[in-house]
C-alpha cells in the first residue's frame, strides 16, 4: 500500500504530460503514422491510465476503510476519476451485458435492488453501487473496486451493472455510460438547497434523455407526470408502468378534505403550463391525470398493477398485468410506494428479455436494503429502520405505519448535514397531524431534534410527551441555569425532585422549572432512551434522515448488531 | 361577522396562492398562527386565495404570501398585479399586517428580473427590486439570523435573486447568512405593517415573538379601533400564568384607553405585551439552538434570557450540565 501511495504524485504528473501530448501533438504524429497504429497507441495509453486510476482508487479506498472513515467506495471512485476522468466509460464498456441506470427522487435503491435480485436469479453477475453513494464518484468506485491494475474488470463475462444515479447527475451518467435500460422512478421535492427547484431537475432530465442512444429502453412511471413527459422526447423504445386501481384513490380513502394537505410537487404541464386535473390521485402528484389546457393525458401503462392490497404490515400483494401476461406477486416490503418500485423492476426486466420465473422469485425473495424496513433485534425489542428523507417519503412511511390505527413506538431522527439537505423546512409539509392520536412513545433526536419536536408540538402533541435527545448541549441554557441555580442556592431555595424515569425536576424560585435531562446527547443515547421506552417484545420504528440512518447503523454495528454495510454480500 | 355582544374573537387570514406558492414548508407559518391564536381563544379562519380570486380587503385581518418556483411564479405575478393589486394596496395602506416570504416578498417589490426572460412586474409595495444574475452566481442558501426589534429572528434562506432596497426599510440586520443580496447586510423589507423576508424554516414557529407581533397587530387593527373591548384576550403579564384564558364578558369600554389604565404602556408601543403569554420553551430552545449552530452564542443566550424574563420559557428540556 505504501508503494502505491508514494507513486501517486507521479501519477498526477503522468496525467498532465499525457494530456498535453493528447491535445498538442497528435496531429503531426498522425501525418507520419497510419491510423491503425495510432488507434492502438491511444488504446494502450488509456488502458495504462485506467490501470493507474484503478490502483490509485483502490489504494485510497483501502486506506479509508483501514482508517474507519467509511466504506471507501466513494473515495476510490473520486481518486480514480481524478487520475483518469474517463475511467467510468473505460470500465463500463467491458461489461458484457451493459448497464442499467436508475434515477428519481424516491425508490432508487429499492428499485435497483429488485432489478438486481431478478437479474441474479436469471443467472447474471450483477454489479451495483449499492453502498448508496449515487454521485458519479460512487459509480466510478463500484467499478474500480472490481477492476484489476491492468485496467480490466475482473470476470466481466456474465456481468451486468445496475447503477442508481442521483437525479442531478443523470446527464453525466448517461454520457459516460450509454445504458441499455434507463429507469426514471419519480420526481419529488428533495434537498431543495442542493438542486434549487424541482423544475431544474426536470430540465436536467430532459437533457439527459436527449443524450440517450436510440438503443436504450426508457422505463418511465406513467403516474408521475414529471417522468411520463420524458417519453415524448425520446425516439427509442419507451415502456411505462403504473397503477390502475381506483380503490387506492387518496380522496376515496381519506375524504376530499385530506387532499389539500398533501405535499404536491408537480402541478402544471411542462409543455403548456396548464394545471393537471386528476381522475385518480394515489399520493402527492401521482395518479391518473390530464392537462387542462393541451389535454395531454397519462400514457397507458405497459406494466400495470390492477389490484393492490396490503398483506399484513410487512407485505403487499399486487395483481400485475402486461399485454400478454397476468400474475399475482407478493412484495415482501411495506409501503404503497414499493408497488411502483416493483413495477419499475418488472418493466426493466421485461425490457431485458427476462423470463417470468426469475422476475417472480426475485421480487418475492427480496431482502430490503438498509433503512428500507429491515429489522434488528435489540434487548428483546425489534427495531425497524425506515429511511425518510423528504416530505413525500415521510408521509408514505407514516401512512404505512399508521394505516390501521395501531399505536406505535417511534424514534425520529432529523439531521441537517449536507447529505440530508441543510434545509429542514420540509418537515412542516409532513402530515404529523394524522399520527397524533396513535403514538405510544415518541423520541426525537438528531442535529435538528428541537425543530422536529416543535413541528410535533404544533401538530398537537404535548411537548412533555416527547423525549428530546439533542446532539449536544445548549450552551445558552447551561449558562443561564448555572447563574440562576447559583443565586438560588445561596438563598437555600433549590429543590430537586424525581420526575419519572430519565429526568429530574429542579424547581428554582420564581416559577422557573427546569426539567434536567439525564438522557444525555447524541444518537447512542437517543437509541437507548427510545429502546427503554419501548416495552419488551414490542417494535420500535426508527425513522431517520439519510445521515441519521448512517449514524444508527454505525451505532448498531458498534454493538455488533448488523454487518458492516460494505461487507454485505450481493444477492 | 363580528357581533358586539359575542365575547368570541375571530381573525381572518387571507393565504394568497396556497397552491402555487407553497415551497419550503411555509405551511408552518399558517399552522403557527392558527395554533397561537387558538391557545388564546381566538379563532383564526384561513381563506385560500388562488389565481382569479378577488381580494376584498375588508374581509381579512391579515395576509400571508409564500414562495414558489419560477415557473409557477409567472402566472401568480400577473394575477397579483391585475386582480389582487388594488385590494392588496388598499389593505396595506390601511395597516393590515402582511407577511410575504421569498417569492411573495419579491412580488411585493417593484420587479423581479430573471436571469433570462422578461421582467416580472411586482406591486411596488416595497421600494426594492430583485435581480437574478444568472446560473453562474450561486444561490443564497443556508441558515440565517438577523437582528429585529431588539431581538433576533432565525430561519433558512434559499433564493437565487438578489434584492436591493431603495428607500424601503429593511426588516433587520444580518448577523449570519446572506440576507437580501449578500452585500449590504440587510434582510427583508418593511412598509407600514407589511413585512417581506427571505426567511423560511418555517419562519414563525421558531420566532414566536414575531408570530405574536403579527397577531397583535391584527387584533389591534381589527378590534382596537372599533371601540370594542378586548381585555379578555389581552391581559397584563403579572396576572397570567400562561394558561389559556377563558372567555369573559366584554366590558363596554374603549379598548386602547382601558388598556392604558391597566398598564403603563400603551398597545401602540408594544402590542405583544398585551397578548396572553404562552409556554414557548421549545420554541426558544429551537431558536437558541439554531443561533448556536451558527456560532452566535451571545445572541442565543440573550434570546433565551429575554424569553425567560418574559415568562414564556417555563422549563428547559435538556440541561444536564446544570447539575455539575
Amino acid at each position: 500500500m505504501s508503494k502505491q501511495k508514494s507513486s501517486r504524485p507521479t501519477k498526477g504528473d503522468v496525467r498532465n504530460r499525457r494530456k498535453h501530448r493528447d491535445t498538442d501533438t497528435t496531429k503531426p504524429v498522425a501525418d507520419l503514422q497510419d491510423s491503425d497504429s495510432q488507434h492502438f497507441k491511444q488504446r494502450r495509453r488509456s488502458s495504462l491510465r485506467a490501470g493507474l486510476a484503478v490502483m490509485g482508487g483502490r489504494a485510497a479506498g483501502a486506506l479509508s476503510r483501514r482508517l474507519h472513515l467509511g466504506g471507501g467506495t466513494s473515495i476510490a471512485g473520486l481518486v480514480a476519476q481524478s487520475v483518469y476522468p474517463g475511467i467510468v466509460g473505460h470500465l463500463s464498456k467491458q461489461l458484457a451485458h451493459g448497464s442499467i441506470l436508475v434515477t428519481g427522487t424516491n425508490g432508487k435503491t429499492t428499485t435497483s435492488g429488485l432489478i438486481a435480485a431478478i437479474l441474479s436469479d436469471a443467472g447474471f453477475r450483477v454489479w451495483r453501487n449499492r453502498e448508496g453513494s449515487n454521485l458519479m464518484r460512487g459509480v466510478a468506485g463500484a467499478l474500480v473496486i472490481r477492476a484489476q491494475p491492468n485496467g480490466h474488470l475482473r470476470r466481466s463475462g456474465q456481468a451486468i451493472s445496475i447503477f442508481e444515479v442521483d437525479e442531478a447527475v443523470m446527464s453525466q451518467a448517461v454520457r459516460t455510460i450509454p445504458p441499455r435500460v434507463a429507469v426514471f422512478t419519480n420526481l419529488f421535492r428533495d434537498q431543495l438547497d442542493r438542486y434549487g427547484e424541482v423544475d431544474s431537475v426536470s430540465a436536467r432530465w430532459r437533457y439527459a434523455v436527449s443524450l440517450l442512444p436510440d438503443t436504450t429502453t426508457l422505463i418511465l412511471n406513467a403516474d408521475d407526470p414529471s417522468t411520463a413527459q420524458l417519453g415524448e422526447l425520446f425516439s427509442g423504445k419507451v415502456m411505462y408502468y403504473g397503477i390502475d386501481d381506483p380503490s387506492l384513490d387518496f380522496a376515496a380513502q381519506q375524504g376530499p378534505a385530506a387532499e389539500r394537505h398533501q405535499a404536491i410537487d408537480t402541478r402544471t404541464c411542462p409543455f403548456c403550463g396548464g394545471e393537471y386535473i386528476y381522475t385518480l390521485q394515489y399520493y402527492s402528484h401521482l395518479g391518473h391525470y390530464r392537462c387542462s389546457k393541451c389535454l395531454r393525458t397519462r400514457p397507458e401503462a405497459d406494466v400495470r398493477a390492477v389490484k393492490v392490497s396490503t398483506d399484513g404490515i410487512d407485505r403487499l400483494r399486487m395483481q400485475v398485468e402486461t399485454a400478454t401476461q397476468q400474475e399475482e406477486i407478493v412484495i415482501p416490503l411495506a409501503g404503497f410506494y414499493n408497488v411502483y418500485n416493483a413495477l419499475a423492476a418488472i418493466a426493466a426486466s421485461l425490457a431485458l428479455g427476462i423470463a417470468r420465473d426469475p422476475i417472480v422469485s426475485g421480487i418475492e425473495q427480496f431482502k430490503p436494503a438498509f433503512g428500507r424496513g429491515e429489522r434488528v433485534q435489540v434487548e428483546g425489542r425489534t427495531l425497524r429502520l425506515l429511511l425518510a428523507k423528504n416530505p413525500t417519503g415521510f408521509n408514505e412511511v407514516l401512512r404505512t405505519l399508521f394505516n390501521n390505527g395501531t399505536f406505535r413506538h417511534l424514534l425520529l431522527v432529523l439531521n441537517d448535514n449536507v447529505a440530508d439537505g441543510r434545509d429542514i423546512s420540509w418537515i412542516w409539509d409532513v402530515d404529523f397531524e394524522r399520527i397524533v392520536q396513535h403514538i405510544a412513545t415518541l423520541t426525537v433526536a438528531g442535529t435538528r431534534a428541537l425543530d422536529l419536536a416543535l413541528r410535533l408540538k404544533y401538530a398537537g402533541i404535548e411537548p412533555q410527551d416527547i423525549s428530546i435527545v439533542t446532539s449536544g448541549p445548549l450552551r445558552a441554557a447551561k449558562s443561564i441555569i448555572q447563574s440562576k441555580a447559583h443565586r438560588m442556592r445561596g438563598r437555600g431555595r433549590l429543590a430537586t425532585a424525581e420526575a419519572g424515569r430519565g429526568s429530574e425536576l429542579i424547581a428554582i424560585g420564581d416559577g422557573l422549572i427546569n426539567q434536567v435531562s439525564t438522557k444525555g446527547y447524541g444518537i447512542a443515547n437517543a437509541l437507548d432512551s427510545a429502546i427503554r421506552r419501548t416495552p419488551a417484545d414490542e417494535t420500535l420504528f426508527v425513522v431517520p434522515t439519510y445521515t441519521g440512518l448512517l449514524e444508527i447503523h454505525h451505532e448498531l454495528e458498534r454493538r455488533g448488531l448488523t454487518p458492516h454495510y460494505w461487507e454485505e454480500k450481493g444477492p | 361577522m363580528k357581533e358586539a355582544s359575542e365575547p368570541h374573537f375571530t381573525l381572518s387570514l387571507g393565504h394568497l396562492y396556497p397552491d402555487q406558492l407553497n415551497l419550503y414548508g411555509d405551511r408552518g407559518n399558517i399552522l403557527t398562527l392558527r395554533r397561537r391564536c387558538e391557545l388564546r381563544g381566538i379563532e383564526l379562519r384561513v381563506v385560500g386565495l388562488g389565481i382569479g380570486d378577488a381580494l376584498a380587503p375588508d374581509e381579512y385581518d391579515m395576509l400571508f404570501i409564500g414562495g414558489g418556483q419560477d415557473k409557477e411564479q409567472a402566472p401568480v405575478a400577473q394575477d397579483l398585479y391585475e386582480i389582487k393589486g388594488i385590494g392588496l394596496w388598499a389593505a396595506i395602506e390601511d395597516d393590515m399586517p402582511v407577511l410575504a416570504v421569498c417569492g411573495g416578498y419579491q412580488l411585493l417589490a417593484h420587479y423581479y428580473r430573471p436571469a433570462n426572460g422578461p421582467d416580472m412586474r411586482g406591486l411596488g409595495v416595497f421600494d426594492a427590486w430583485t435581480i437574478h444574475k444568472g446560473a453562474h452566481v450561486p444561490r443564497c442558501i443556508g441558515d440565517v439570523a438577523i437582528s429585529w426589534n431588539g431581538s433576533t429572528l432565525v430561519g433558512f434562506e434559499n433564493h437565487g435573486g438578489r434584492t436591493y432596497l431603495g428607500t424601503a426599510k429593511p426588516l433587520g440586520k444580518v448577523l449570519k447568512g446572506y440576507g437580501n443580496n449578500a452585500e449590504d447586510h440587510t434582510e427583508g423589507a418593511v412598509y407600514r405593517n407589511a413585512y417581506g423576508t427571505y426567511m423560511h424554516g418555517s419562519l414563525l414557529p421558531k420566532n414566536p415573538h414575531f408570530a405574536d407581533f403579527l397577531i397583535a397587530l391584527a387584533l389591534k387593527r381589527s378590534y382596537g379601533r372599533t371601540n370594542r373591548a378586548a381585555e379578555n384576550l389581552v391581559q397584563p403579564m403579572d396576572q397570567n400564568n400562561g394558561s389559556t384564558p377563558t372567555a369573559q364578558h366584554t366590558k363596554a369600554s374603549k379598548w386602547p384607553s382601558k388598556s392604558r389604565s391597566r398598564s403603563q404602556q400603551g398597545i401602540e408601543d408594544d402590542p405583544v405585551k398585551f397578548l396572553t403569554p404562552l409556554d414557548d420553551t421549545l420554541e426558544w430552545e429551537a431558536h437558541a439552538a439554531l443561533l448556536e449552530r451558527m456560532g452566535l452564542y451571545t445572541a442565543a443566550a440573550d434570546a433565551l434570557r429575554r424569553s425567560i424574563e418574559a415568562g414564556t420559557v417555563l422549563h428547559l428540556h435538556e440541561i444536564s450540565a446544570a447539575r455539575e
